[in-house]
């Protein structure tokens, strides 16, 4: 395995040191929550977790525990900045994005504290690109309060149940319908384009359903605009647990193994679509 | 003059026959197997036009496509052995005279084509497709039944349109060319996906593919592709006469793609420049049709290149509204329309002398008419007339065209 061996810096500045031997398993999991340029970043001693928002409607967090990282040291109880992912994506795969069968791309992430840039040492094959990427006043993220006590339906399928499904959503639907259910229909997603319906039933006998918990009928409609984005999210996962607690907000979690064979998780909150929850509540 | 340009590529018009109001109703199961066929038809047929006709016939469910320029028409009629079951029911409409009703039924391809999007799924994890219609609520259902147990339901709505079918009597044509549609594909293959048109000719010695270039000037700039078939690739060879027919090849392409999938041979008729050319396949699960339209001779003589007629003729050539209803005209005086019905309903030979005999008569029309389209039921011309004008969009300018050719081309 190649690694930075010589990293021109003294590490006792640095408030943030960590590195990985693999770039990609940091890079593939943000990929799955970039549907806008910037992050907010939260390190602690658990590890680092990456937080996108839209529209005060969607919140996608990416976690990369401590344990991913091959070094992973925090000198303070937590670290936040916020940074443009685009650029931060752009400098990971500045060797190339595909998972080639040369080397792969070591990387040495440092930073200093408030008011410095982050610093990427990235080394292919003895070639050391340095890159510095400013970062930015943290701002604040959304509390979603979604607490599991308050899930009332539940359903844990394999990703590949649902990848066929969202890559073929009508972009014509201003929304997803999910309906959650005990009974009939169990588990549909619906879309209502120009073109007409689709319907999409899960029996809860399924092979892809791992798990179903359902306790309430619940109909919630999510701006489809809004989901979309997740469909990266689902690319990469293995399986996708769905929740919804009993306001109608919608977690999406999803199990991502990475090119070592670790989980890691990226979870998407979304708020539904008012009028038809308040109607359906 | 922009839309004019895009015109001049076209290479004919069409007479088509319309429908009555007809509602049947319609249910049919498509066996897993077979749904990556259908799905496969409908990616083909998407390739020529963008309205999709539905029609629920005896004979089976048929899919009929015509490209936006009336030059292509493809249809392919999945029999009843291609479903696992096939019912119709036809409600007769209160006030109609006529037995057979048909169902009317369009739809934009690309509302349809989300239905079987993924080929390769579809072949692996559907157990079944069910189509089925309710009048009554404007829809039709597309179930596609997966082994995994998603059922997925699409609620299309339609558009009520009358169908049209193309009224072409292959049987008169002297050449007949039978050939693995690999061959074709793979000649077809080498043209640049630019390549507009080509021309195929056929002598009894060889059949050439070759790039067609409306003008000379082009000819200096364009690659210039040519391929030639000797007989014995054909399992069967027929040329009467020698012909060079020009046809667009976007919808042979498009036409292609689903032949490539079944091994049964491609029957191509021909007969002269200006005449239809059609590609067909036919075996116990479909029938399948693509007729062109081809350039007419006078534009395909070199004389007539050079001669400044050309512009004239081009322009006659548009795929307007007009050249088809001149034609249809001057059909409508020759046969009349139970005879087109005939040749529908299986009494095809009596009608289909007829065209022959009246084909001398329409010469002076060859130049920019060479593909016919018929009602798929009886009709008035009057109404046939009418629907050529719905049916191709024309600008003003070309409804004082078509008034104008109307008025000279009728003696």
């Amino acid at each position: 395995m190649p690694f930075l061996t010589q990293p021109e810096v003294d590490d006792e500045q640095y408030v943030l040191t960590c590195s990985l031997d693999n770039a990609r398993n940091l890079s593939n999991i943000l990929k799955a929550i970039h549907f806008k340029d910037h992050a907010s970043c939260f390190a602690t001693n658990n590890g680092l977790k990456v937080t996108v928002e839209n529209a005060k409607c969607l919140q996608a967090n990416a976690f990369i525990q401590a344990g991913i990282f091959q070094e992973f040291n925090i000198r303070e109880e937590s670290v936040v900045f916020r940074i443009n992912l685009t650029v931060l994506l752009d400098c990971l795969t500045i060797f190339g994005a595909s998972a080639g069968p040369g080397t792969p791309t070591a990387l040495k992430m440092c930073y200093q504290g408030y008011g410095h840039p982050l610093v990427l040492f990235l080394e292919e094959g003895g070639v050391v690109t340095v890159c510095k990427i400013h970062t930015q006043e943290p701002e604040e993220t959304l509390d979603f309060d979604f607490c599991s006590t308050n899930v009332l339906n539940k359903i844990i399928l394999q990703s590949e149940g649902l990848r066929e499904a969202f890559a073929e959503l009508d972009m014509t639907s201003d929304f997803l319908q999910i309906i959650m259910s005990p009974d009939k229909p169990y588990f549909r997603l619906s879309t209502f384009g120009n073109a007409g319906s689709a319907h999409l039933d899960y029996p809860k006998d399924s092979d892809l359903i791992e798990a179903f918990h359902c306790t309430q009928t619940q109909t919630n409609r999510y701006k489809i605009s809004l989901l979309k984005p997740s469909t990266k999210a689902l690319a990469l996962s293995c399986k996708v647990s769905i929740r919804t607690d009993n306001r109608g907000f919608l977690s999406l979690q999803y199990m991502i193994r990475n090119e070592d064979g670790q989980i890691c998780f990226v979870e998407y909150y979304c708020c539904p679509d008012e009028e038809v929850s308040e109607a359906d509540v | 003059m922009y839309y004019r340009r895009e015109y001049t590529k076209a290479q004919g018009s069409v007479h088509l026959k319309q429908n009555l109001c007809i509602l049947i109703n319609m249910k049919c199961i498509i066996p897993g197997r077979h749904t990556k066929v259908f799905g496969k038809a409908v990616h083909s047929l998407s390739r020529i036009g963008n309205a999709l006709w539905f029609d629920p016939l005896e004979k089976g469910l048929a899919l009929r496509v015509v490209n936006s320029s009336m030059s292509a028409y493809a249809c392919i009629v999945f029999s009843p052995h291609f479903f696992h079951s096939y019912h119709r029911s036809a409600l007769h409409e209160q006030g109609a005279a006529y037995a057979e009703i048909n169902f009317k039924c369009k739809y934009s391809v690309k509302s349809v084509l989300p239905v079987f999007r993924s080929l390769s799924t579809l072949e692996k994890n559907v157990d079944k497709c069910t189509i089925y219609t309710n009048v009554n609520e404007g829809y039709m259902n597309f179930q596609l039944f997966y082994r995994n147990g998603i059922t997925k339901t699409h609620q299309l709505a339609y558009e009520e349109c009358e169908p049209l079918q193309a009224v072409f009597a292959k049987n008169t044509c002297p050449n007949v060319l039978r050939i693995q549609p690999r061959v074709l594909s793979d000649v077809v293959v080498h043209f640049p996906s630019c390549q507009e048109e080509i021309t195929l000719s056929v002598t009894p010695l060889r059949v050439s593919f070759k790039t067609y270039c409306e003008e000379e000037l082009e000819f200096s700039k364009s690659v210039h592709t040519e391929m030639h078939l000797g007989p014995e690739e054909f399992h069967y060879f027929q040329v009467g006469e020698d012909a060079e027919v020009t046809f667009c090849l976007k919808e042979l392409r498009g036409f292609l793609g689903f032949a490539e999938t079944t091994s049964s041979y491609i029957s191509v008729h021909l007969s002269k420049a200006g005449k239809p050319v059609a590609f067909s396949m036919e075996n116990m699960f479909f029938e399948a049709d693509i007729i062109l339209a081809t350039l007419a001779e006078s534009e395909m003589g070199k004389s007539s290149q050079k001669s400044p007629g050309i512009i004239a003729g081009s322009k006659l050539c548009t795929p307007n509204p007009g050249t088809g209803v001149s034609n249809a005209i001057s059909l409508s005086e020759n046969i009349d329309s139970q005879q087109i019905i005939s040749t529908k309903h299986g009494n095809a030979e009596d009608a289909q002398q007829d065209t022959v005999e009246e084909t001398p008569n329409h010469s002076p029309y060859n130049k920019f008419c060479t593909l016919f389209f018929g009602a798929v039921s009886s009709q008035t011309q009057e109404n046939a007339d009418r629907m050529f004008c719905s049916l191709a969009t024309a600008s003003e300018d070309e409804d004082e065209d078509l008034c104008h050719r109307r008025l000279s081309q009728t003696f």
